[in-house]
């Protein structure tokens, strides 16, 4: 016999229920396994097709550029890049601007400049902690940290 | 058995990110993807299935209740009661959504969807960890209320999800006019996930971009200003578990702070980047900085 309306609104509920219930089963296993395989093979995918930006190295030009946009009210001073080009410190008054490098784009942390000199150097690089984000500048041979930067006038 | 969009719909997706990466390899599309962004991605939208089946009992019985006391009885096969949850059902979205980004809360919850630098395909699988936890879903109760059947709203939801899981790209540029019109175009969208002071908090649209019209969060995409993609202050780094949780534990080192029931309030339901006595930095605020810097051309 046909289901009422209502009946088959309620029947179709129960599968909604179902879903809640049937978390851990083997079909639910066997989903998020073949998820993952599904995951590795697309990230293998985007890996090998290099299609990601291009993010050249940073210069004190892309550094003012990008801070124009992350920092646009600061009064930016002088202007450090570290050995690798990926990272720089700047100076904005009493803070520092720390930029570094995240896969194809850079992100931007400020902090107080007396915090840069409770870090010292290991190993050719400061890893700075900032907030929520880990750091990582190199230095150039023999480099002092923190580099003597000058606010701007 | 029980008919899903999304799950019906999954292979499609995958099919189409790849369709999207070779693209951009050789078709050269205006499209990027980063490893370590994509990985995220993906992950989390992976995670955020399994997170969903946690409270996915909790939803389907509060709404079956909630049907159990309906106004009206209203029939699934009938065309008139499709075409009103379509607009009942974008509406709701365009209100939860516009919720999960005004109010912290709620925000805590969406943000990992646009903790991406990037706007591809596999961002929309960018999804939420704790949705499910904060209630969100209440907001379709009305639909049940009503007497919308629950597999009906939940097919629905399901179809607005699909709709927009096409519009995260590039590649696709402007659609015709009468399209970019009514409907959330990846233009519209490209938008919303934009940064920049200008787009900030518009186009909250799921599937009819007329809501946005409709209550003036309405910001179109312009040519001289490309959207960059993110959240104000961007994560450091890939990890799914900062991603889909930061800013509930930004919350939580915010309510140490707090010296008032009102601060309390604030952080926990005032705008993101709310602080104490005005101090803090919303998007309504970075809109305000941003019109002040560029005079005449900010409106």
């Amino acid at each position: 016999m046909a289901r009422s309306f209502t009946e088959r609104a309620i029947f179709l509920d129960e599968g909604v229920t179902r879903v809640g219930l049937s978390a851990v089963d083997l079909n639910f296993l066997i989903k998020t396994a073949a998820s993952g395989v599904a995951i590795a093979l697309l990230v293998g995918l985007a890996a090998w097709a290099r299609v990601a930006r291009s993010t050249p190295d940073l210069d004190e030009a892309s550094v003012r550029e990008l801070l124009a946009f992350e920092h646009p009210d600061a009064r930016i001073g002088a202007i450090w890049i570290s050995a690798d080009a990926r990272g720089a410190l700047v100076r904005a008054g009493d803070d520092a601007i720390i930029v570094f490098r995240l896969g194809d784009g850079y992100v931007a942390r400020s902090a107080p400049w007396t915090t840069l000199a409770t870090t010292a150097p290991k190993n050719g690089a400061v890893n700075l902690r900032v907030a929520d984000v880990g750091a990582r500048l190199k230095l150039n041979d023999g480099a002092a940290w923190p580099p003597r930067l000058e606010a701007a006038a | 058995m029980s008919f899903d969009p999304v799950t019906l719909a999954t292979p499609f997706f995958i099919l189409l990110v790849i369709v999207e990466i070779l693209a951009a390899k050789f078709a050269k599309t205006r499209t990027n993807y980063e490893a370590g962004d994509t990985a995220t991605s993906l992950a989390m939208g992976l995670g955020s299935t399994v997170a969903g089946l946690l409270t996915a009992g909790v939803v389907a019985a509060v709404t079956l209740w909630v049907y159990q006391h309906r106004l009206f009885t209203i029939p699934m096969t009938a065309i008139w009661a499709w075409v009103a949850i379509f607009f009942l059902e974008d509406l709701t979205y365009y209100w939860f959504h516009r919720l999960s980004h005004e109010r912290r809360f709620w925000w805590a919850a969406h943000v990992n969807h646009h903790s991406s630098q990037h706007y591809n395909l596999s961002t929309a699988l960018r999804q939420t960890w704790t949705g499910g936890l904060n209630g969100t879903w209440l907001l379709w109760m009305p639909l049940a209320l009503l007497g919308f059947p629950p597999a009906m709203i939940a097919i629905e939801k399901g179809i607005s999800l699909v709709y927009q899981f096409w519009i995260h790209t590039e590649a696709i540029k402007r659609l015709p006019k009468p399209i970019e019109a009514v409907f959330n175009t990846p233009s519209h969208h490209r938008v919303h996930h934009a940064r920049n002071p200008r787009y900030l908090d518009r186009n909250y649209a799921g599937i009819l971009i007329i809501w946005d019209r409709m209550f003036a969060t309405f910001e179109p995409e312009r040519d001289e200003e490309p959207p960059r993609y993110g959240i104000v202050k961007n994560l450091g780094d890939f990890n799914i578990v900062r991603v889909a949780f930061h800013e509930w534990i930004g919350i939580g080192r915010d309510l140490t702070k707090a010296r008032s029931a009102r601060d309390v309030l604030g952080y926990v339901f005032g705008p993101p980047g709310w602080r104490p006595g005005g101090e803090g930095t919303t998007s309504e605020d970075l809109r305000r900085a941003w019109r002040a810097r560029v005079g005449g051309e900010g409106g």
